[in-house]
Order: C-alpha cells, then sequence, then structure tokens
C-alpha cells in the first residue's frame, strides 16, 4: 500500500498557451487513476497557482465569448469540486494588486465542499517539499 | 452481480453530459458521504465511466452493483449498494 502526493505548480498565465489548462486536466485526470491502481495504492494531487499563473484563478473569465473556450476559472472550480487542495500564492496575488475578491474562492454553484486557498509561497514551498513528484505547468 | 435495480434507490446522481474522469469521480465522493446500505442511482452517458472505471470502483471496494443500458435514451443506469 502507497500513497503518491502529485504537486502541479501553474506559473503560466491562461489562454495562448495550453499549459495550465493541461496542469487542471491532469490534475483532475489524477483522481480516477486509483482504479487502475493496487490494491490500497492511493494518489493524493495538490495544485498551486505561482507567479503569472495566479491569473488563472480570475473570476468573470469570457474565455467563452472571445476565444470560444471553457474558461480556466471554470476548471479551477472543477478541480474543488473534486476536492483537489487549490493553493494560490498571496504574494503574487498582492503584485498584481489583487485580492481574494477578484479569485475564485468556492464552487458552491457545483455543490463544491472546499474552497481555494490563498496562502503565503512559503506554504507552497512546504506542499513541494512532500510532494513525490513535482509537475511544472 | 446482485439483483439491485428491482430496489427502490436512496439516492440519485445525475452525471448526464459529463465526461471522464468526472462521472467516478463524483460517484465515488457520493458514496463516501453515504451511510452503509444506501442504494445509488448512477445516470451515465459516458462510455468509459459506465463500462470501466465505475465498475472497476465498485469491484475494488467490494460493492456490490448493476449496470444495465438504456438503448434507446444512450445511457446506463449503474445500481450501487454501499455495503
Amino acid at each position: 500500500m502507497a500513497t503518491t502526493n502529485l504537486g502541479f505548480i501553474v506559473q503560466r498565465p491562461p489562454y495562448k498557451s495550453e499549459n495550465p489548462k493541461l496542469a487542471l486536466t491532469h490534475a483532475i485526470a489524477s483522481q480516477s487513476v486509483e482504479v487502475y491502481l493496487e490494491d490500497g495504492d492511493i494518489v493524493t494531487c495538490d495544485i498551486a497557482f505561482v507567479g503569472d499563473g495566479v491569473l488563472n484563478c480570475l473570476k468573470d473569465q469570457k474565455a467563452a465569448d472571445i476565444y470560444g473556450l471553457t474558461s480556466t476559472e471554470t476548471q479551477v472550480k472543477m478541480a474543488l469540486l473534486l476536492d483537489i487542495n487549490v493553493l494560490i500564492c498571496k504574494e503574487d496575488l498582492d503584485r498584481f494588486g489583487l485580492s481574494e475578491d477578484d479569485i475564485v474562492i468556492d464552487a458552491e454553484e457545483f455543490g463544491a465542499d472546499i474552497e481555494t486557498k490563498v496562502v503565503p509561497y512559503a506554504e507552497i514551498a512546504a506542499m513541494m517539499e512532500e510532494s513525490k513528484h513535482l509537475l511544472f505547468f | 452481480m446482485a439483483d439491485l435495480k428491482s430496489q427502490a434507490p436512496t439516492q440519485t446522481l445525475d452525471v448526464l453530459g459529463r465526461v471522464c474522469p468526472f462521472p467516478l469521480v463524483l460517484t465515488k465522493k457520493t458514496i463516501e458521504k453515504a451511510e452503509p446500505g444506501t442504494l445509488l442511482k448512477v445516470l451515465c452517458d459516458a462510455p468509459a465511466s459506465a463500462e470501466d472505471t465505475i465498475p472497476k470502483y465498485c469491484e475494488k471496494n467490494n460493492y456490490p452493483y448493476e449496470l444495465i443500458k438504456i438503448e434507446d435514451k444512450g445511457y446506463w443506469e449503474i445500481y450501487i449498494k454501499k455495503s
């Protein structure tokens, strides 16, 4: 029996590249791989938004209107729906002049039980230390 | 497989229109929260989830289940008993 902790680190802004969406898609998909593992083996995952990556968590994105795409806002909410631990770097939000009012905090409309966490970078660094595998996007 | 279809479900989970892996993960989440003895009916139109991952999840956890394909509507009804 083993637990594999995956840490997804998103550093790029949304759109004009697939990276942030790939991170979210892979994090979400990681929640279903247990059915293919040995009995008792489990996978947990955390996803952290740092640097320009915090922009993926902005509220009221107009991706569908502008690009005809699902927004990263919706994908962050889907991650919350699936109980994925979503961390957002506080220092980087401050750097952009953003506050918690500007970003996705909950996904109550989808029935999610948990919220995103705005945390100092030190907490994200601690999560990275604890992760067995780190994936940078 | 157990004869679950003939019993009245305690709870229904509608994941129609959701693609893999959402049906599995939402089923897992619902089952984890449910009381033992709950009979969950899942409505699912994602083939990989209905025919592969949800049955595998039930087998791994020893939850009796019954899978019924509703041909004319193009979705599956999955009855899962939380033991």
